[in-house]
């Protein structure tokens, strides 16, 4: 059994071969190197045009005064670490930073990831006509454009909302859940949105799994939970580490969802880096600290992929 | 297979009814789309229409408001998912077959680059577009659109070009071929569900995308359906909410048919992520 | 071919304009120009643009050979300010001309993007019918004018006669202090608890709205404002400023408002012009003077009934002190950019746009006040809405903004501190301890002096 870990950047699959002639020595060896390269060529240059140049001006700006209007506009100074002096002073990126955290743990590595792991499991060995429907509600929330996807949630929640009419109607009361509790509804209707990926990709990944081990373990007497922990999860290892980071780097930048479902409120109470990014670069048009907000959000992004790639690294 | 004991089917039923539950969670909040959008005086409760009619639909379809919008649609996101699929596809080739000293730290910052929050970089890149002249070109948009989804889209690429064996392609290079055409005839071929995936996930992904063509973009005729769907938001006037909830189902539906156009594929192209093969 | 298309448009301009400002455009040689102007069109808000469409054929017509070109950029406020930021911020890109809030229009100055108007100006026979607290308001600080008033509005207090009548209120209702407005709000919650008693907007999600419609309509009636121009120095702490967040923390927690999570809602604006009011479940609304032009005929939510069923009165300074009586006024300019390669023909746009017809029938079809003498004279702009005395009346007690290049981060520290007193999530004295810390950090602390305490 050999695992193909393509994403994690654990190349353990197909071995480099040298290609269709033996290497040879000398400039036409470097030069058929370079040949082979060549079709990155594209790539690299809208990549570096589009991409590296904007982030690099925008490292760079992020210790200026930039703004789209006002005297940053006309003449923006160079402020040293000023604006990330007072990032760490403002009590509303620390909260920001906490609750982007919760935001990801909450809807990505739980809601997304382990709704999606029950999905497919739950389907495997159902019938046709179930996983069908129910694998197609789930994948219809995935593909609605995000913007709608925030109408809904926005209707859903409510004050006259679905959700209010249904507990209404079992005699629980109702709220209004865009701000009593507006993180777990920005969570939730994350959860809703992006479950389908996960469990495209967990679907997949199962369906590689051979059901005789299964039955092996089956026939040891082991029991359904050991079963998935000590036999199924440790083969699809590979795909839940990506899985992880895709959805975890995903739904650092989301951003639409919760600006049309609470703005960020109340108060600051649902306001994750993304929002504040906006709010500072776009609502005060201070550039340069709205970077310096993003360049925190990409930290974090990093942590959380340093932390996937260590603990869950997949055996070779 | 296993013995059917009654333990088992109860067992069965439950996992059933689990599947049932999330499917109806699932399902709730679409039901206020689909009531809202045949009810002229639709508001954010859900009911059904006391006259249910198609005057939504007919508000909103008109050539400003939904056609030429889906339109633009069509042709920035179309050009930007073929463009990332092309140009990631030839990326992820060398990537994929020949090892370089650059090719790890390079697809750990392609990696990376999947989580950069767009926003956050529209300021310098409408200062580049102006300095070429790109501002209100849609093949610069969609350009650009395809430089964000690239990242990924090599990613996803490579993952599927690495699980094509490659002695179907020494086959090839014996007989003479490129490695150019080998990739054409041998590996495109096998990988062309996981390519179709790419392109409907990037086409997605660019769908939905509202900032990027709203900065870029200046001609109220050239803008797609992500900018002009605030135009149901009333700063002073009432939110039309029935004709938002039409105009939703009409702006989504595009990406619903091509979805299930690929919907066969789709499944088997999600093992990118690496599975366990026996 | 050139030559008669300058004839042609000198003469059509002549017209259209007056000679002078033709002289300087024939000199620059138009012909075949394109002239771009960029405006927000949002929502319901579809005045402004039906008022450039108009204006573009009666230009085009004058000047043949120059093409208008209208750039309605259709999403909210803050929105549009990036993009037009972003627009000017290039020649390649710049519009000529620019719709402007008079709020944010002096960051616009202050970072290079307008022109001075002065030169035209001068010649602009017209220039002379606006009165100078309305020039004032697109004028620099280097005393130079950037735009050209289009209208302006008041704000004051709604009322549904028929719900202040049953809680035992004479009519017509003018309350000379807050302590009225409160006592008049408890009677109709006595009365009918069913009713909401009134509204005034507070918190983020209403941006401006709530700070000015809300807010600085109480502060201004105090003994403080926001910004003292004698001094030039912004006021905080100030007991007006703790007075006005504890008049909202009393009406939100006494339950004399909509709920706050109703109030915080992004759409609140739309519920109450085109819900609550209309369907006499609001008795007391603090609002602006455009409110009315959402129930005309062509508005978003014609309601005919609507100039029986509510009264307007003036909203009284805290104490009856002062003028008794106060309003706070906004209102947007027409500006030309810096950018902008056709400057002469731009500020032509401008004036035509703005000349007596057609301020007249912009300010009628947008609820806007008059700016100019001669449009607020005329007794069909007078007699076009029932409210257009009364509120034109406000003029002389109303107040301005600060709107400084540092006012809109003002409003939102105001934003934030009336979000966190009606939420509950501060006192008003902490509150007001927060805002003075946020405004010490936008304008410095030097800026920054004591109001009464």
């Amino acid at each position: 059994m050999r695992f193909r870990a393509a994403i994690a950047g654990e190349d353990l699959a197909a071995a480099a071969i040298g290609g269709p002639t033996s290497p040879r020595r000398g400039r036409a060896a470097r030069l058929t190197r370079a040949t082979r390269q060549l079709p990155l060529a594209p790539a690299l240059i809208m990549l570096i045009l589009f991409f590296l140049g904007p982030v690099l001006w925008s490292i760079y700006s992020s210790f200026t005064n930039a703004a789209l209007t006002g005297d940053g506009a006309a003449n923006p100074q160079w402020v040293g670490l000023d604006n990330f002096r007072r990032l760490f002073s403002d009590p509303n990126v620390t909260n920001g930073i906490w609750l982007t955290v919760v935001f990801v743990l909450g809807s990505a590595v739980i809601g997304q990831n382990l709704l999606g792991l029950a999905i497919a499991l739950l389907m495997r060995g159902r019938n046709r006509w179930l996983r069908g429907t129910v694998g197609a509600i789930v994948v219809s929330a995935w593909v609605l454009p995000e913007v709608v996807s925030a109408f809904i949630w926005y209707a859903f929640l409510g004050q006259d909302g679905t959700l209010n009419q249904v507990t209404k109607a079992l005699g629980i009361g109702s709220q209004d859940w865009l701000y009593s509790s507006p993180m777990l509804a920005v969570i939730i209707a994350n959860t809703w949105r992006g479950t389908a990926f996960s469990m495209l990709v967990y679907n997949a990944a199962l369906a590689d799994v051979p059901l005789d081990v299964q039955e092996a373990a089956e026939l040891d007497g082991a029991s359904g939970w050991r079963r998935l922990w000590s036999v199924t999860l440790p083969l699809i290892r590979s795909a839940i580490v990506t899985n992880l980071m895709l959805i975890t780097l995903q739904t650092l930048s989301v951003f639409t969802l919760i600006y049309v479902m609470t703005a960020g409120g109340p108060g600051f109470a649902s306001s994750t880096l993304p929002v504040l990014m906006y709010q500072q670069a776009f609502k005060f048009s201070e550039v340069g600290y709205g970077t310096a907000i993003s360049l925190l959000l990409l930290a974090i992004g990093a942590v959380f992929s340093f932390v996937y790639v260590r603990v869950l690294k997949p055996e070779a | 297979m296993g013995v059917d004991t009654p333990s088992r089917r109860a067992a069965r039923l439950v996992c059933a009814g689990i599947l049932v539950l999330i499917g109806v969670a699932f399902l709730a909040p679409l039901v206020w789309l689909v009531l809202s959008c045949f009810d002229a005086s639709a508001q954010t409760n859900v009911k059904f229409p006391d006259h249910p009619s198609l005057d939504n639909f007919r508000a909103v379809m008109n050539t400003d408001m939904l056609w030429r919008p889906l339109w633009n649609g069509l042709l920035l996101c179309g050009g930007s998912a073929l463009i990332t699929v092309l140009i990631a596809t030839f990326a992820a080739y060398p990537l994929s077959r020949y090892q370089t000293r650059f090719r790890k730290p390079f697809l750990y910052t392609v990696l990376f680059a999947t989580g950069l929050p767009i926003t956050a970089i529209m300021v310098p890149v409408y200062g580049l577009f102006v300095r070429l002249q790109l501002v209100d070109s849609m093949p610069a948009t969609a350009l650009f659109l395809a430089t964000t989804s690239l990242p990924f889209a090599i990613w996803l690429i490579k993952g599927f070009i690495d699980s094509v064996p490659i002695s179907l392609e020494e086959a090839s290079w014996v007989d003479g071929a490129s490695p150019m055409q080998a990739l054409r005839h041998i590996v495109v071929p096998l990988i062309a569900p996981g390519m179709s995936v790419v392109l409907i996930f990037t086409f997605i992904q660019a769908w939905g995308n509202f900032f990027v063509p709203f900065i870029l973009l200046q001609s109220p005729e050239k803008l797609p359906a992500s900018v002009t769907v605030f135009t149901f938001f009333g700063q002073y006037g009432a939110v039309a909410y029935g004709q938002l909830a039409a105009y939703s189902v009409l702006y989504s539906m595009p990406v619903v048919v091509l979805y299930l156009i690929v919907s066969r594929t789709m499944g088997g192209a999600f093992r990118f992520a690496g599975a366990a093969k026996g | 071919m050139l030559s008669k298309g300058l004839r042609l448009a000198c003469a059509g301009a002549a017209v259209a304009v007056g000679l002078t400002a033709c002289s300087s455009s024939s000199s620059s040689g138009s012909g075949g120009k394109t002239l771009k102007v960029a405006y927000q069109k949002f929502g319901n808000e579809i005045h402004v643009d039906a008022h450039m469409q108009k204006v573009k054929a009666q230009f085009e017509a004058a000047h043949p050979g120059i093409k208008i070109q209208l750039d309605p950029i259709n999403v909210s406020e803050n929105d549009y300010y990036t993009k037009i930021d972003l627009m000017m911020g290039s020649s390649s890109t710049a519009p000529d001309v620019v719709y402007e809030d008079t709020f944010l229009i002096n960051s616009d100055i202050q970072a290079g993007y307008l022109t001075p108007l002065d030169s035209y100006l001068s010649t602009w026979s017209d220039w002379s019918q606006f009165p100078d607290t309305a020039k004032a308001a697109a004028r620099g600080l280097d005393g130079k004018t950037y735009g050209v008033p289009m209208g302006t509005d008041t704000r004051a207090l709604y009322y549904n006669k028929d719900l202040l009548t049953k809680a035992g209120i004479a009519m017509p209702w003018q309350p000379k202090t807050w302590a009225d407005v409160v006592a008049a709000a408890k009677a109709v919650k006595a009365n009918d608890p069913g009713v909401i008693p009134m509204n005034i907007y507070a918190g983020k999600p209403d941006g401006e709205g709530s700070t000015m419609q809300g807010f600085e309509m109480l502060l201004y009636g105090t003994q403080d404002t926001l910004y003292n121009s004698a001094s030039k120095k912004w006021i905080a702490p100030s007991k007006g400023f703790s007075d006005s967040l504890q008049f909202l923390k009393d009406a939100y927690s006494g339950g004399l408002t909509l709920p706050p999570q109703q109030e915080l809602d992004p759409n609140v604006g739309n519920v109450v012009g085109g819900q609550l009011l209309p369907q006499s479940k609001l008795a007391i609304d603090l609002d602006g003077s455009w409110v009315t032009s959402t129930w005309t005929p062509t508005g978003a939510k014609p309601w005919p009934a609507w100039s029986s069923t509510l009264g307007e009165a003036a909203m009284p300074t805290q104490d009856g002190g002062g003028k008794g009586t106060m309003s706070m006024s906004g209102g947007w300019t027409l500006s030309v950019t810096a950018k902008s390669k056709n400057k002469d023909l731009a500020a032509q746009f401008v004036e035509l746009a703005l000349n007596k017809d057609n301020s007249a029938s912009y300010d009628v079809a947008d609820g806007q006040i008059a700016v100019r003498n001669d449009v607020a004279a005329d007794p069909t702009y007078q007699n076009s809405n029932p409210t257009t005395a009364f509120f034109t009346g406000l003029v002389p007690v109303t107040n301005y903004r600060p709107a400084y290049a540092e006012y809109p981060k003002v409003s939102d520290a105001i934003q934030v501190a009336m979000e966190a007193v009606i939420t509950g999530q501060s006192s008003p004295a902490d509150a007001m301890k927060s805002y003075t810390e946020s405004l010490k950090g936008i304008v410095g602390s030097s800026n920054v002096a004591a109001g009464t305490s």
